[in-house]
């Protein structure tokens, strides 16, 4: 089963534009030569077996490998045609507006409302009932609300994983982003919980720029416009996820599709 | 599956050494738990004989009498006062730049020459005898800045023997902290340092608070540092509180040890006894409120 929203017009406005993208780990170089386009309003599914350096592709799309020393990063990746990796940008404002969901579920040793405010909070606003507001609105984006409006104050490490993952997505909404990449969002969680998530992204993308890493090639046929193809820290093939599916231009692809890799 | 092999029909359970295992296991946990209950019965035993020695000696005037240099009857009044008073100059010193060497450190410093060089220096500044840092403080403060044995002097010495693990201490709070949690931070657009104020600092609040009071239980049993820059003596007034930092100031454990070793007081065994067990129930109420604000701070900061 594809998306349930087709696509109707194949050629949308560019989002972020990934040019000749190469990250390294030390001497190891982890991508090479990346160049894709990620199209408004709609999800695009990166997938590849293990180690095939996809987490390390979406981590460079919001500047996290700034984070961790021994990476480097070359070539370009451009937020509404201004490269992020520019001379004068500054990576905190890049993060503002790319945001970021996490394998394992990441919430803070807080409430489960000082976790939906954090963003907000850090941003400058103070102001109790427009908190109060921003938090209920993320909660009620990331299907959540009910389950823990009666519960806000206590602390998020009591939710279930499922919540916990749908708690950072609100975390996300919160902050306002225009683009939310995602890697492996569901890998952590059970069946039900991942079909939660799974419907959610399809809401998300009404609003949102969606980017998310998965394993599950059922899941990026499931839920993605767009899918990519990665095998060794080459981008192998880009397309809408039903050509990508079943017509292939690569071989490798239509080998990875069909079962015979990884 | 043939016959002939009816032994292994389930091939996990390997029924030949099952026992001995058990065995094994059983012969562990004992001598684990003998360990642990020979820690709780020495400090039992300990504390009951310094009961038994120390007990009768203390009373509300021994507890705030200045101590006697000739007759008996002396109190620890005023060490008392000093052990505290230079636990919290030492902290005020301490605390706040282990704790921003530790933040550096921990969150800012690359891996490289100089944060290798800070921490060698950290280790070996931690491997300084207590004994040697007196002398130190005794040529520096008493000698060459002429302030004589001062409170001071002997705070300046302990900050420089606890230093280092303070900022241990923090670097190791911090790093208890999970990666994930800086990432989700700085995911959602806040910078560092709002990172390490609202994210990294909560989540080790516990561990910090703990080791703190950990090091200040330390502090108030440190003996060899101040007895070379503090001073064996309370401050000329024989006052219980002398807030002068630059007055001699004998604590508690220095006291301890001086009647035992030097003094002429007939009384000297009783009053040792007496301040051996005041100082050990000092450094117990240390522990034990670490361990309880550790908890509660803990609690507070989760949301738990």
């Amino acid at each position: 089963m594809l998306s349930t929203e087709p696509v109707t017009t194949p050629v949308r406005a560019t989002k972020l534009e990934v040019k000749d993208l190469n990250v390294f780990y030390g001497e190891f170089q982890a991508i090479k030569d990346a160049s894709m386009d990620v199209p408004e309003n709609r999800v695009t599914a990166l997938i590849g077996p293990s180690g095939c350096g996809k987490s390390t592709f979406i981590r460079a799309l919001n500047r996290m490998h700034d984070l961790s020393p021994g990476v480097t990063v070359k070539g370009h990746v451009r937020l509404d045609g201004q490269d992020i990796y520019g001379k004068d940008v500054d990576p905190v404002t890049i993060r503002h507006r790319i945001g970021m969901v996490f394998q394992r579920p990441n919430p803070f040793p807080k409430t489960i409302y000082e976790n939906v405010v954090y963003g907000p909070k850090i941003h400058g606003l103070s102001d109790r009932r427009k908190l109060a507001e921003v938090c209920e609105r993320g909660l009620r984006r990331a299907a959540l609300w009910d389950e823990v409006k009666d519960r806000l104050n206590e602390s998020a490490l009591d939710l279930s994983g499922g919540q916990q993952q749908r708690l950072c997505i609100a975390r996300v909404l919160a902050v306002e982003p225009e683009v939310i990449l995602m890697d492996e969002p569901a890998s952590a969680l059970d069946p039900i919980a991942t079909s939660k998530i799974e419907d959610l992204i399809g809401e998300l993308k009404r609003d949102y720029t969606v980017v998310i890493v998965t394993h599950s090639m059922q899941q990026a046929a499931r839920i993605s416009d767009f899918t990519s193809f990665f095998l060794l820290g080459d981008l192998i093939e880009i397309g809408t996820t039903s050509e990508v599916f079943t017509k292939p231009k690569d071989k490798r692809t239509e080998d990875y599709i069909t079962g015979r890799y990884g | 599956m043939t016959a002939t092999t009816p032994s292994t029909a389930t091939p996990f359970v390997r029924k030949d050494n099952a026992s001995q295992r058990r065995l094994a296991d059983a012969v562990a946990t004992g001598l684990l738990w003998t360990a642990a209950l020979g820690i709780v019965l020495l400090l039992a035993v300990f504390i009951g004989y310094l009961l038994y020695l120390g007990a009768h000696v203390i009373s509300w005037h021994f507890l705030t009498a200045p101590p006697s240099e000739i007759s008996a009857g002396g109190g620890i009044g005023p060490e008392i006062f000093n052990s505290f008073y230079i636990l919290v100059l030492t902290l005020i010193f301490t605390v706040p730049v282990a704790t921003a060497a530790g933040i550096y450190l921990q969150e800012y410093a690359r891996p490289g020459l100089f944060n290798s060089t800070v921490q060698f220096c950290a280790e070996s500044l931690a491997t300084i005898p207590s004994i040697v840092m007196g002398l130190f403080g005794l040529i520096v403060f008493v000698q060459v800045l002429h302030w004589h044995f001062t409170a001071l002097g002997g705070a300046l010495a302990l900050t420089l023997l606890n230093l280092p693990a303070l900022m241990r201490v923090t670097q190791e709070g911090l790093a208890s902290v999970p990666q994930a949690l800086r990432e989700g931070s700085m995911a959602l657009g806040a910078t560092k340092w709002q990172t390490i104020r609202r994210v990294v600092l909560p989540g080790s609040i516990a561990p910090l608070t703990t080791g703190i009071i950990l090091i200040a239980g330390r502090i108030i049993g440190e003996t060899a540092v101040l007895i070379y820059t503090a001073g064996v003596s309370v401050s000329p007034g024989r006052s219980a509180f002398n807030w002068n930092p630059f007055h001699p100031a004998e604590t508690l454990s220095v006291h301890l040890w001086y009647t035992h070793s030097e003094g002429l007081v007939p009384d000297a065994v009783d009053i040792g006894n007496g301040s051996a067990l005041v100082l050990l129930l000092i450094v117990l109420v240390f522990n034990i409120s670490a361990r309880i604000l550790g908890r509660g701070l803990s609690r507070h900061f989760t949301g738990k």
